[in-house]
């Protein structure tokens, strides 16, 4: 390997790693991003399935924060990577032999980052729920309001504003556990780092950018996040 | 009941975007790591290259067979063979007893040899035991060089050091009059400016199995007997008709392979 300057490592194009590496960081936003309204959605539902008064309901939520919380990360997405295909393809060729199916690397990351994201979240939730006194939801229907509606007008609008901080928490996370998924062949900003630290031996170098890479985007999110929490609360002194 | 499967079959095979297809017997998947220089590595234009990556074309072009390649992560890379990412894994991958549990392998396609560098200056002519009696030997130790020297140089002083730069260090200073290591690991060092000081004088031989290993060889998934068959006629055939030596001169300036099997 010829001398190189960092410089010229760092560049743009065929000669630099940052083209490289930016297109591991679109990655890592777009996997993060792809997953958040999955992790939220899924997440809420779980946390109104634990406050229920149904106890299967009670239970299946219960069950699934346990596995989801429990499970190390990677090995949820070993399972969910390497197992599901071979699952697939077992079914599909009970009708079709022969056939072969894969699963895209980014839905499996998708798939199992929202798993870990709405079973955090939904703790988040459950507390959010249980800040919210009963009165609320009594006074909700006295004025005539649907089940639904109460949820939707007078519970959820006081949810979001308690459960903010948490979520923002759990987001965090969420963008750290994306570098989870170079394991499973998707080119991230720390997979493609990493290839680069080893290829052109500056290990220090390559791993600083990622960890500036991270560094910036949670600088970007807490920024977002400060901003959201004020349209919020503008909303609730209106 | 069928039909809901159905279903939910149709359904899960549009959502996950999966290439439902049927099984293509022309073209052979492979899975390598991206980060091995100078055997497999991923340039910063994202092209593969390496000494693994030419010979798994030249065994493709033998094989008549179209090739892909994966660059995947090393973790990952057994479980992607097992789940059917890629059907073969072509990435130094070291043929052990533990790994032969799980995948089937090839011959060894390459087995770097131990070597033993001198001084530029030194006097010594050839690595017998004979020839380095008396002599100081630095090799790492919980290597298998370490293993060959202690029972192979019984007349001379086997000094044990950590790791490959210490007993570098200690050749260029002087305190050693040979060292022992692997040979890619030996050539390194001495394109560097670290390395003037010294040359290659040889490989020692027999070269063991059951000491080295058998070396790296390209992983299937067990049961591929057919596959396994076809990768070991066509290693064959391009030790024979000079590709390999071609693409063992592109890379190294010794013979990679080691000791015929």
């Amino acid at each position: 390997m010829p001398a190189q300057s960092i410089w010229t490592l760092l560049s743009w194009g065929p000669d630099g790693w940052s083209d490289d590496i930016a297109y591991g960081v679109l990655v890592t936003i777009a996997l993060a991003l792809a997953t958040l309204p999955f992790g939220l959605v899924i997440g809420f539902f779980v946390a109104f399935a634990k406050q229920h008064e149904e106890p299967a309901l009670r239970l299946a939520g219960n069950i699934y924060t346990t596995v989801f919380r429990g499970l190390p990360e990677l090995v949820t997405l070993f399972l969910f990577f390497f197992g599901m295909p071979i699952l697939l393809q077992y079914l599909l060729r009970l009708f079709n032999p022969g056939a072969t199916i894969d699963v895209n690397s980014f839905i499996a990351g998708m798939i199992v980052l929202s798993l870990i994201f709405s079973s955090y979240a939904s703790e988040v939730f459950l507390s959010a729920f249980r800040a919210i006194p009963k009165g609320q939801y009594e006074g909700g229907y006295a004025i005539g309001l649907s089940k639904w509606q109460t949820m939707r007008l007078v519970v959820l609008p006081q949810l979001i504003r308690i459960a903010f901080p948490g979520l923002e928490n759990c987001w965090l996370s969420l963008l750290k556990d994306t570098s989870l998924v170079s394991v499973v062949n998707l080119a991230e900003t720390l997979r493609n780092a990493g290839v680069a630290a080893r290829v052109t031996k500056h290990s220090f170098l390559f791993y600083s950018v990622a960890a500036l890479v991270f560094l910036v985007l949670a600088i970007l999110s807490s920024i977002a996040t400060g901003f959201i929490l004020r349209s919020l609360g503008r909303r609730e002194a209106r | 009941m069928r039909i809901a499967l159905r279903i939910a079959l149709a359904a899960s095979a549009a959502l996950l975007t999966l290439g439902v297809a049927q099984a293509q017997e022309k073209t052979l998947r492979i899975g390598t790591e991206g980060a091995y220089p100078p055997f497999n590595n991923l340039t910063s234009d994202g092209q593969l290259v390496g000494f693994d990556i030419d010979i798994a074309k030249a065994l493709c072009d033998e094989m008549k067979v179209k090739c892909t390649f994966v660059a995947q992560d090393w973790d990952g890379i057994i479980p992607a063979l097992q789940a059917g990412k890629f059907d073969a894994i072509v990435a130094s991958m070291s043929i052990t007893p533990e790994r032969a549990e799980k995948v089937d392998f090839s011959h060894k396609y390459y087995n770097t040899p131990s070597a033993i560098a001198v001084p530029k200056d030194s006097p010594l002519k050839g690595v017998t035991k004979a020839d380095l009696a008396g002599k100081n030997i630095g090799v790492a130790t919980t290597t298998t060089h370490y293993n060959y020297a202690s029972k192979t140089f019984t007349d001379s002083t086997i000094k044990g050091y950590p790791s490959s730069p210490e007993e570098q260090a200690d050749l260029a200073n002087g305190r050693l009059d040979a060292i022992e290591d692997d040979i890619v690991v030996l050539q390194q060092w001495l394109d560097s400016p670290d390395g003037a000081c010294c040359k290659i004088l040889g490989q020692p031989s027999p070269q063991p199995v059951e000491i080295f290993g058998p070396g790296a060889g390209i992983a299937v998934r067990k049961g591929e007997t057919d596959l396994v068959n076809k990768l070991n006629t066509a290693i064959d055939a391009i030790r024979k008709n000079g590709k390999y030596k071609e693409i063992n001169d592109k890379y190294f300036k010794f013979d990679v392979f080691g000791a015929e099997s």
